[in-house]
């Protein structure tokens, strides 16, 4: 078909009904920027979460009498199960240490002795194995349990886990309120090209009545869609983007920053979905605008 | 050209559009279909469109059977029949020279041909010097001059007239009809619905009567042989 001509067609529509222009632009704009920012967010709770899940460390502490047999011992039993992603060993020497650095030489320098067990770290894949792994460590002789208490072995506890499930929780909430934004997003859309071409639905008849056909009539308000669509899509791509950016830097410059939350990519990122910011909305708006227009032309088409 | 083989459309509830009509219009005729409101003229002219179904009868157009032709060939039919209207039908954001050009971009015209064809069409009907005009710019009878310039810009081998010069004044009604008579010279069949009864008086040409659906006279020369007071036509207004 010739091209230029719809082309022609299309553009001359968006200059004489600008005022109908603009409101579909904002529609798109206002809908798509909803979901780019459900994007961003989504994608920092995500690294908030897995940033979580990764402290969650088990702490199993060794008894002094144990010796170097039993720490071994130990060692290799952690070594040997799946679930656990690594270790470090802490010696008692390192124990002090750390106590120093966060309370200060003086008390250490009064005690006569060591006080501190020797410890290993655990991480393990994932923060639902835990607890299985912790309780691994509940009877081990090498342990630093005291009598009928499991207190030699330290993990996170319910809180950690509870923070993880409202994230997950949120996640899906946020997917949940995306969708229904989706479905209102579609149907403004439809309901302003439905305006827009009830508006010129005598012109439809005329072009009917001369023997148009119906792809011939729908390609200019087609492209029409395709271009308001993608005009609002890629200036709601640009201010989410924008946002993320000025709040990126803004925590970046505050005491905030141990949010280090993430900017969206704007072009292309790894992983499934290839595209980033810009393109993902644009190609969203075009599709819903291209989309939006054939739906609301069905009923002026019969012949 | 067109052939109505015992038509029949009811609207709902029970009106009567056509009752059993029957009719044969020939290549190249020039035709009247007169009658009052209400009559059936509209209803013939959109079933010869294909806009309506018959409940009952054939219907053949330029060679194609109505009854059979798919949907989606509905706009070559309509291709083949030019068509011009009491409103006009103008696309409205769109010039003269645009309006006329729209019925060759819908066939695929190259761009050339139309460049070439527009302005001789235009130049037929009289509005070489409103090319740039929007409809609204222009009279009643010069916007009826372009959408005759639209109907026959593709010489099709039919054109359509409903009330053509119910819009306009007299006089200018003239210029139009003097228009499709000479467009039915070229061979095209020229069916007018009209209920302008000094027009068909002074044209003589065959004259289809409709009364209440049905087709209650079809004379060839119209009839009009005999004096004027005498035709039953005018009798009745």
């Amino acid at each position: 078909m010739r091209f230029s001509f719809f082309l022609r067609e299309a553009l001359g529509s968006i200059r004489r009904n600008w005022v109908m222009t603009m409101a579909a632009v904002i529609t798109v704009f206002i809908s798509t920027a909803i979901l780019g920012a459900v994007l961003v967010t989504d994608r920092n709770l995500d690294r908030g979460a897995t940033s979580l899940k990764n402290r969650v460390t088990i702490e199993v502490f060794i008894k002094d009498e144990a010796g170097p047999e039993g720490q071994q011992a130990l060692e290799q039993k952690i070594a040997a199960m799946p679930e656990v992603k690594s270790f470090t060993y802490i010696s008692k020497d390192d124990a002090l240490e750390r106590f120093k650095e966060r309370y200060g030489d003086r008390i250490v320098d009064n005690l006569p002795i060591n006080p501190l067990p020797a410890s290993f770290e655990i991480q393990v894949n994932d923060a639902d194995q835990v607890e299985v792994v912790a309780q691994r460590f509940f009877d081990d002789p090498n342990v630093d349990n005291d009598k009928g208490t499991t207190n030699g072995v330290q993990y996170a506890q319910a809180t950690v886990r509870k923070m993880l499930g409202t994230i997950n929780l949120v996640e899906k909430v946020m997917w949940v309120v995306t969708g229904v934004f989706g479905v209102a997003a579609v149907m403004l859309i439809s309901t302003t090209v439905r305006l827009s071409i009830f508006a010129r639905r005598r012109e439809i008849e005329i072009m009917r009545l001369v023997g148009a056909t119906n792809w011939f009539i729908r390609w200019p308000f087609v492209l029409e869609g395709f271009m308001t669509g993608l005009v609002g899509a890629v200036l709601a791509a640009l201010a989410v983007w924008g946002s993320n950016w000025t709040i990126f830097n803004w925590i970046k410059s505050t005491d905030l920053d141990y949010l280090s939350i993430e900017i969206y990519p704007l072009w292309l990122q790894a992983g499934t979905w290839p595209l980033g910011m810009l393109f993902t909305l644009a190609l969203l708006g075009a599709v819903l605008g291209s989309v939006g227009s054939i739906f609301a032309m069905r009923r002026y088409l019969r012949v | 050209m067109i052939v109505f083989e015992d038509v029949t459309k009811i609207y709902d509830p029970d009106v009567v559009g056509l009752q059993n009509f029957t009719c044969h219009i020939g290549k190249g005729d020039f035709a009247f279909l007169v009658g009052a409101s209400g009559s059936g003229k509209s209803t013939l002219i959109k079933l010869v469109l294909k806009e309506l179904e018959p409940d009952e009868g054939r219907i053949l157009v330029a060679g194609r059977n109505l009854n059979t032709l798919s949907r989606r060939k509905v706009p070559l039919l309509r291709r083949n029949i030019g068509c011009v209207f009491q409103d006009f039908k103008l696309l409205p954001t769109k010039t003269v020279y645009e309006n006329v050009a729209y019925a060759l971009e819908v066939v695929g015209e190259p761009r050339r041909s139309i460049r070439r064809k527009v302005p001789e069409i235009l130049s037929l009907v009289g509005l070489s010097d409103k090319v740039n005009s929007l409809p609204h710019e222009i009279s009643g009878g010069e916007q009826q001059r372009v959408s005759v310039a639209r109907a026959f810009v593709n010489h099709p081998p039919l054109l359509l007239a409903d009330e053509p010069t119910g819009n306009i004044d007299p006089d200018t009604a003239i210029g139009i009809m003097q228009l499709l008579v000479r467009i039915n010279r070229t061979g095209t069949t020229v069916l007018v619905a009209t209920h302008d009864r000094a027009m068909v008086d002074r044209m003589r040409r065959r004259v289809l009567q409709l009364d209440n659906g049905r087709l209650i006279r079809d004379e060839r020369r119209g009839g009009y042989d005999h004096p004027v007071e005498a035709e039953p036509l005018l009798q009745e207004v």
